[in-house]
């Protein structure tokens, strides 16, 4: 079963759309509330960056399995600038906007999988995965 | 759904419940509510409930990171109730250590903690 | 063809078995043929035979019903894996042997039994192989989870005073669950002091060290005070080494000067009472 749902990412409240479609979606596969909190909050960390550097994106939540395990999907894309070194925005503290910095770091270390695709000039992808445990 | 955030006053404190999920634009009237009253009332201090509140990103514990400084630059001492365990957890797996703030298990024990500060 | 060979092999069974007996003692890190009674290695040797012989009779396809049968016997011998695909191993060969020996098999149908062998081998070695690590998972698993159970409750000592013992080598699935449960409890117990104690984690190196902070800070955000008692002096040796900085939080030797401390900070004390 590969339920996929989705959210524009335009204004400031797709933020919090996107979030709330994230907790629901997290509830529903079965996470706990820690999980919850994590998986919402991730999600909140790569729409803010969407709506704060490209503009215009999307986040899409996946249900998926792999191997008896079973987990949930977040690919966040959008058509922006590019990330032009990824390997800064990895970094804890780094960050352009004059936030927390906190944002690419601490995704990873709230999710499971975390990988980042950045073309500059084209758009980037990130897709993070956590799994029920 | 531009609702604020009320703040009571209580003798010399300021009590502010946050009962709802926070967007962007309330985090930043309540900062401004905030210090606009403390201004007004001259408080000492402000105790901060946090207990319906099941997530918090970087960009509101930004805001409520601002909030302590600015309260602490006014001179008036900030404690932070009732942050759930996944809130805390999450806070911390972002780097987010709120490292200069007092901190309560519920309302009760963080206005304990403030006076005997305050008395101090 | 097959019906030759095994006949061949049930008229010879007591030549058989004690060819692979021998061949079975000279066989290094098992101890099964030497300590165990004559009669018993006897009899186990025989059902042994038995259920590998029962897997020939079939034309071609094997019998997946005979062979798990063979397996759920075989692993109820409680051999090593590696002891019983030397016994496969062994068997096949005394019986290839043999049969040469009795010219059963001959030049010119070697290719055939070549292929009755590798049917009749293959299959059991395959499913000895599944069952054993099925089982092994299993354990793992298990033990996963007993793991999980053993670990990490918070117990309430004193009012607004709390303790967690700490046993065994922390991972980071397990640094999780100690979380967890660690502020889910200082919450619903109302602790205001809770006191995490290491006595029982056998080393304590970065990755692990990192964690007791991270649950130390997330303590702190929910309103409580965290203290780590029970650290060793070879602990202290290894935290100062790896220039692990700890000086954030109170950390005692032992749980008994933790808890005065608790006490302490809660505004309490314990006072001896004169007896009567």
């Amino acid at each position: 079963m590969n339920f996929r749902s989705s959210v524009e990412i335009i204004t400031e409240w797709d933020i919090v759309a996107a979030r709330q479609l994230g907790r629901n979606e997290a509830k529903k596969a079965g996470f706990g509330t820690v999980d919850q909190a994590r998986i919402t909050t991730a999600i909140s960390e790569l729409a803010r960056n969407i709506y704060l550097y490209a503009g215009k994106g999307k986040i899409e939540i996946e249900r998926v399995s792999e191997g008896g395990a079973f987990g949930i999907k977040i690919i966040a894309s959008d058509e922006g600038p590019g990330i032009p070194d990824l390997r800064k925005v990895m970094e804890d503290g780094f960050s352009t906007s004059g936030g927390l910095g906190a944002g690419m770091p601490g995704v990873k270390r709230l999710m499971d999988e975390f990988k980042v695709s950045s073309e500059p000039g084209v758009g980037t992808i990130i897709t993070t995965k956590k799994w029920l445990h | 759904m531009n609702a604020r955030i009320p703040i009571l006053k209580l003798n010399e404190v300021l009590i502010v419940s946050i009962q709802w999920e926070l967007d962007d634009q309330t985090a930043i009237q309540f900062q401004e509510d905030l210090l606009n009253k403390m201004h007004e009332t001259a408080a000492l201090g402000v105790v901060i409930d946090l207990t319906p509140i099941d997530f918090i990103d970087s960009f509101i514990a930004k805001v409520l990171g601002d909030v302590i400084n600015m309260t602490g630059l006014m001179g008036a001492k900030v404690v932070i109730t009732g942050i759930q365990p996944a809130v805390a957890i999450t806070l911390i797996e972002l780097g987010i250590r709120l490292n200069n703030v007092m901190t309560a298990l519920d309302l009760e024990n963080g206005l304990d903690k403030l006076y005997k500060e305050l008395e101090a | 063809m097959n019906k030759i060979m095994v006949e061949g092999i049930n008229k010879n069974m007591d030549e058989i078995i004690e060819r692979w007996i021998t061949r079975m003692k000279e066989e290094k890190g098992e101890r099964f043929f030497h300590f165990m009674p004559d009669h018993l290695v006897e009899k186990t040797s025989r059902e042994f035979a038995v259920l590998m012989t029962s897997n020939i009779n079939e034309s071609s396809a094997a019998n997946t019903e005979r062979i798990s049968d063979f397996t759920e016997k075989v692993v109820r011998f409680g051999w090593a894996i590696k002891f019983v695909n030397k016994a496969i191993d062994n068997f096949s060969d005394v019986v290839y042997e043999f049969l040469e020996e009795k010219e059963i098999i001959n030049e010119s149908n070697l290719r055939t039994f070549n292929l009755i062998f590798r049917n009749w081998i293959n299959p059991l070695r395959e499913s000895i192989i599944d069952a054993y690590s099925t089982e092994w998972e299993r354990t793992v698993s298990l033990q996963k989870i007993a793991l999980q159970e053993l670990s990490a409750s918070l117990i309430p000592v004193f009012e607004k005073i709390s303790v967690m013992p700490l046993v065994g080598t922390i991972d980071t699935e397990r640094a999780k669950l100690i979380m967890e449960n660690l502020l889910e409890g200082v919450v619903s117990q109302r602790a205001e002091v809770v006191l995490l104690d290491i006595t029982g984690v056998p080393v304590v190196d970065t990755m692990v060290a990192h964690h007791i902070i991270q649950a130390a800070e997330a303590v702190r955000l929910v309103g409580a005070k965290c203290m780590l008692v029970g650290i060793r002096p070879e602990i202290a040796q290894t935290i100062v080494a790896l220039g692990i900085d700890l000086h954030e939080f109170t950390t005692k030797s032992t749980l008994q000067r933790g808890m005065q401390a608790a006490l302490g900070m809660t505004n309490r004390a314990i006072v001896e009472v004169e007896a009567n």
